[in-house]
């Protein structure tokens, strides 16, 4: 029996392909339904998303499980294929085992990171589970996936630095004030971004709101959807000077906020002000930020910053692609222990077993026996078999750590006479 | 034991914090920071028994020579570091006390230790509570200066708006700017109070405030320029970065007191 993962996605596969295969829930089912059937795999989990289709399966030979699946899926969906088979990727045993816990950890897919694929994949198992597909193996291999993706989402930042521009907004917040709860924002013009952006804020606890724009009912409106409060235009400056961050994002040709005006409000305040300034041409002279205490971030500041933050994010990436390996090294060992396990209990038993007949077969002879006696036979016997089961448990262990547990498995089983191996 | 072998098993312990703190910086791996703060708390032990040690072997407080006094603001300074690391869950903290604790360290351990400058003529409870004050005081200060430090990155990092290391690792600038300045509150009145007692015990023991003493003159300057941070401060004009450049000059000039006293020899001796 081996484990397999074949499939194909977005490294290898265009999206023209992906989404002719992809399946929805209840295609998944029958599919499911029928592999157990045919026989040809003993467990199977089939993870499909839009960015990719994966078989993970345990077969006796995994070569033919993965070309009737695909063969099956490829059926439903109308699909030639040639024109898939010639995409498919498949890992065996080691590689599976890796390939799960990096998909699960978001490090395979198309933005590092990126939250939903792992509860994809835990639908996915789930799915299986209900299809009553899912074995031995497949569960500790699922249950350790996601066991793994924890440790890297806890252990490194892949997850951490925004990759949208308006989240990159909130997150510069953050490096500016000690938490968002409490904060004023200001809302200048009626782009769609900043509106985007002042919710982030609000989700983050950021509080009041107000909104201000040159026609008056466009504000007031704003104000509603935001739970603000509409400015009049005209007081822009001193709704500036009450808030602590400023998103403008109107489509004034010329600058609205000058460093002059800044800098009079800045005299004597404590507080920073932060502006975002989404708006092209910029509302926000640029000098702004040469002002002690006064921050400016136009698009492309943003934008550069979400550059920086994917960088991060690759970089924390190669230390996930660590923790990825040495958490699969750790699996593969114990799944190698767990294989020889049953032999070492079945040697044991069996030895006992002879043991505990010769005891009685000896001690019917010897009625008179005395109670030291019986126990010194007792020590005598059981110390002889610890003696005798001692190199080749030990041995037994070594060859499975060196991956060479199966032929030994076979060799003691049948010197021993312990019936077949599974 | 000696006094010497803890001290210099102490100062062993704060070398390996130090290079492991600056490691965590660069790397983030909660391992690293787990053993720099082992390596900080073990230090620390050392040190605290070597100050020991000396107390029982020469029947006074630690604290005879402008050395010892050093070591012993190390010591204040050390504890201070890993209490506020714990208080706000600043894990990068070490990497900016530390290396300056080293600093200091060498001069306050690994030096030989000289002579008790405080005769038996001088020795009254006022002077080890003078040395006490002026030495928590120091230890404020250092965390204050590292606090300013770390300040000034994040804020260029945000000014540059090229986010780097220092970006993603150090706090905001809210919480940095709240550490300088509750340093500076808990650093200033000692240091006050210690100048003061200095100030009228020297009346008493050589009839002037001011007989000509290098150390006691550059930390005047200390105090007026952290009394100006603070009145800056007060009033609001003197925020974020300005008040961050000053607590440096403040805290280079308490370096240069101590240098001071390092090298020409007054009244408080080396």
């Amino acid at each position: 029996m081996s484990l397999f993962v074949s499939g194909l996605s977005h490294r290898n596969a265009p999206v023209a392909l992906r989404e002719q295969i992809a399946l929805e829930e209840d295609k998944l089912r029958e599919i499911l339904g029928d592999v157990q059937a045919s026989g040809v795999a003993t467990e199977v989990v089939v993870l499909s998303t839009c960015n990719r289709v994966e078989v993970y399966g345990v077969a006796q030979v995994p070569g033919e499980a993965r070309g009737a699946i695909f063969r099956h899926l490829c059926r439903q969906r109308g699909v030639n294929i040639a024109t898939v088979e010639a995409g498919l990727y498949t890992y065996e045993e080691a590689d599976a085992v890796r390939h799960a816990f990096r998909v699960a950890s978001s490090l395979d897919s198309m933005m590092i990171g990126e939250p939903q694929i792992l509860g994809q994949v835990k639908d996915a198992f789930a799915l299986a589970q209900a299809c009553q597909t899912v074995g031995p193996a497949l569960h500790t291999l699922f249950t350790q996936a996601f066991a793994v993706a924890k440790k890297v989402r806890g252990e490194t930042e892949i997850a951490r630095h925004a990759v949208s521009v308006s989240f990159a907004a909130v997150e510069l917040a953050k490096k500016i004030f000690a938490g968002l709860s409490g904060r004023a924002v200001l809302l200048v013009g009626a782009g769609k971004m900043g509106e985007l952006a002042a919710k982030h804020l609000v989700e983050q606890g950021a509080f009041p709101i107000y909104v201000t724009n040159r026609t008056w009912s466009r504000a007031q409106e704003m104000a509603r959807a935001l739970a603000g409060t509409a400015v009049p235009f005209d007081e822009l400056f001193s709704a500036i000077d009450a808030v602590d961050i400023v998103i403008t994002s109107t489509g004034a040709a010329e600058p609205l906020v000058a460093r002059a005006k800044v800098q009079g409000l800045m005299h004597g305040r404590r507080r920073p002000l932060f502006f975002i300034d989404i708006a092209v041409p910029r509302n926000v002279e640029a000098s702004v930020n040469t002002l002690d205490n006064v921050y400016v971030y136009d698009i492309d500041d943003l934008k550069s910053v979400v550059d920086a933050n994917i960088r991060e994010r690759s970089r924390e990436a190669q230390r996930a692609e660590g923790i990825v390996e040495r958490e699969a090294a750790k699996f593969l060992a114990r799944l190698r222990d767990v294989e020889v396990i049953p032999t070492i209990v079945s040697l044991r038993e069996r030895l006992e077993a002879i043991r505990q007949a010769e005891m009685r077969k000896t001690l019917t002879r010897l009625p008179d026996a005395s109670p030291e006696v019986r126990e010194a036979l007792d020590a005598l016997s059981s110390a002889i078999v610890n003696k005798i089961l001692h190199t080749p448990i030990t041995k037994l262990r070594e060859s499975s750590r060196a991956g060479a547990g199966r032929s030994w498995t076979a060799l003691v089983h049948e010197l021993f006479g312990l019936g077949r191996t599974s | 034991m000696t006094n010497q072998t803890a001290f210099t098993l102490a100062l062993i312990g704060y070398i390996c914090a130090t290079g492991l703190a600056l490691a965590y910086l660069v790397r983030r791996d909660e391992m690293i920071h787990r053993l720099a703060s082992l390596a900080t708390l073990a230090g620390w032990a050392c040190h605290t028994l070597g100050l020991v040690v000396l107390a029982v072997e020469t029947r006074r407080p630690p604290l005879g020579n402008l050395t010892e006094a050093v070591s012993a603001a190390v010591w204040v300074a050390v504890l201070l570091e890993m209490w506020l690391e714990r208080r706000h869950d600043l894990k990068v903290l070490g990497a900016f006390v530390l290396p300056v604790i080293l600093l200091l360290g060498i001069k306050g351990m690994a030096m030989r230790v000289g002579p008790d400058t405080i005769g038996p003529a001088l020795a009254s409870a006022w002077i080890w509570v003078h040395i006490a004050l002026a030495l928590i005081g120091i230890a404020a200060f250092v965390l204050n200066f590292a606090g300013a430090i770390m300040y000034l990155l994040q804020e260029h990092q945000l000014k540059a708006r090229r986010p780097g290391t220092f970006y993603y690792r150090l706090p905001d600038l809210e919480t940095l700017d709240r550490l300088t300045y509750r340093t500076l509150v808990l650093g200033f009145p000692f240091l006050t109070v210690a100048l003061l007692l200095g100030a009228v015990w020297a009346r008493s023991a050589w009839g002037s405030v001011f007989t000509f003493d290098p150390l006691a003159l550059f930390s005047l300057v200390a105090w007026g320029i952290y009394a100006a941070i603070l009145a800056g401060r007060a009033t609001g004009t003197w925020r974020g970065r300005r008040a961050a450049y000053c607590a440096i000059v403040g805290f280079a000039t308490l370096i240069l007191t101590l240098g001071m006293g390092a090298l020409f020899p007054g009244r408080h001796g080396s």
